[in-house]
């Protein structure tokens, strides 16, 4: 989180992780593609020939001033594939909040499982963890034939019983829910560490 | 400013007043016109930035600086995996008619300088060393600054929910 007293301004880090092609790019691709232009910048995505993201997603979004503190959201993804470990610790750096986009296919649970320990892992190592740090899960792919049960998602990824969503990032069910609800973690644990 | 870190040790605050931020602000702009640098970001290591010079209308700065710090970070790690103890204290990156030169100051923030390729490197590098110089003078001072816990209050929370509702309809 970082303060500027001289611009009034609140700025926020939310970096949406999870397994590869499990949804985070196309969270944020709707969030831009629906909020009004002059609540977001420009949307960056660095990507490989194949479209998927080598390091990080983009996005800056604001949503006006709030008793005269104007709050901003740097919006990051992370790339999924598992040999991207390394990238995905330096995008967490500085995060404030983070959405777990869960891919709710019954063969990607592994995927799922495996990436939030690299998670956990990830926020072990500056001082957090998952149990006590703002995050929500998202369960995306709901409309697939074989995505998995809530109960058994629930029960294989959400121990510590955070906000969780179900959505379908293309078509942007459940995108704005999820992104509102970590917002609102995100403020009430900077109010309790002010 | 404000920038609050939690870490392992318990919480640390960094604090710059709004006298130390008008110091930045000569500092950067005596750097501007020595190099007749095209743009001059200062952020810090996590991608936020913190203050601007030169010109910013056409490029997205925000971007530029989560970009930077992305650099600074992959080349830190990439700095670790060779074996190599110390982080790389600059990047340089030469362009056609632009070169970005990036330098940290410190462990917590770090500068660009966008210059036309006709300015010399050397010249960049010198000014820049002078800047970073004086910056990390300004950075150690430290004072009480505002209140931080007075920024956001109870009504603060519910206000942005009801914001956030609107623009995300």
């Amino acid at each position: 989180m970082f303060i500027n007293w001289a611009l009034q301004e609140i700025n926020l880090k939310i970096v949406y992780y999870g397994p590869g092609m499990s949804g985070k790019t196309s969270n944020l691709e709707y969030i831009h593609s629906k909020l009004d232009p002059s609540l977001t910048g420009e949307l960056v995505t660095l990507k490989t020939k194949e479209d998927r993201t080598i390091f990080f997603d983009f996005m800056q979004i604001e949503v006006g001033r709030i008793k005269g503190k104007k709050p901003k959201f740097n919006l990051y993804t992370v790339p999924g594939q598992v040999y991207y470990a390394s990238s995905r610790k330096i995008i967490l750096n500085g995060v404030d909040g983070i959405v777990f986009v869960a891919d709710s296919q019954r063969d990607r649970m592994e995927g799922n499982i495996e990436t939030l320990l690299d998670l956990e892992n990830n926020l072990l190592a500056s001082g957090f963890s998952l149990e006590t740090f703002p995050w929500v899960v998202q369960y995306n792919k709901r409309d697939l034939p074989n995505a998995e049960a809530i109960a058994v998602l629930q029960k294989k990824l959400n121990f510590f019983n955070v906000p969780h969503f179900e959505g379908v990032a293309i078509k942007g069910i459940g995108v704005f829910d999820t992104l509102k609800s970590v917002i609102n973690l995100v403020i009430q644990n900077v109010q309790k560490q002010l | 400013m404000v920038q609050v870190k939690k870490l392992k040790d318990g919480s640390r605050q960094v604090i710059l007043t709004a006298r130390q931020f008008d110091e930045i602000t000569k500092v950067l702009s005596e750097l501007a016109a020595k190099t007749k640098a095209s743009t001059i970001l200062l952020a810090d290591i996590s991608g936020q930035l913190i203050t601007q010079r030169g010109n910013t209308e056409d490029i997205n700065t925000a971007i530029l600086s989560a970009l930077a710090a992305s650099d600074f970070a992959a080349t830190s790690e990439m700095a670790k995996l060779v074996g190599e103890d110390a982080k790389f204290k600059l990047l340089f990156h030469e362009g056609e008619k632009r070169n970005v030169y990036l330098s940290n100051i410190g462990d917590n923030f770090f500068l660009v300088v966008v210059f036309d390729v006709s300015v010399t490197l050397g010249l960049v590098r010198i000014y820049t060393k002078k800047a970073i110089h004086s910056l990390l003078e300004i950075f150690e001072e430290s004072e009480q600054g505002e209140d931080a816990s007075k920024i956001i209050d109870k009504d603060f929370s519910s206000m942005l929910g009801d914001m956030l509702d609107d623009s995300f309809k």
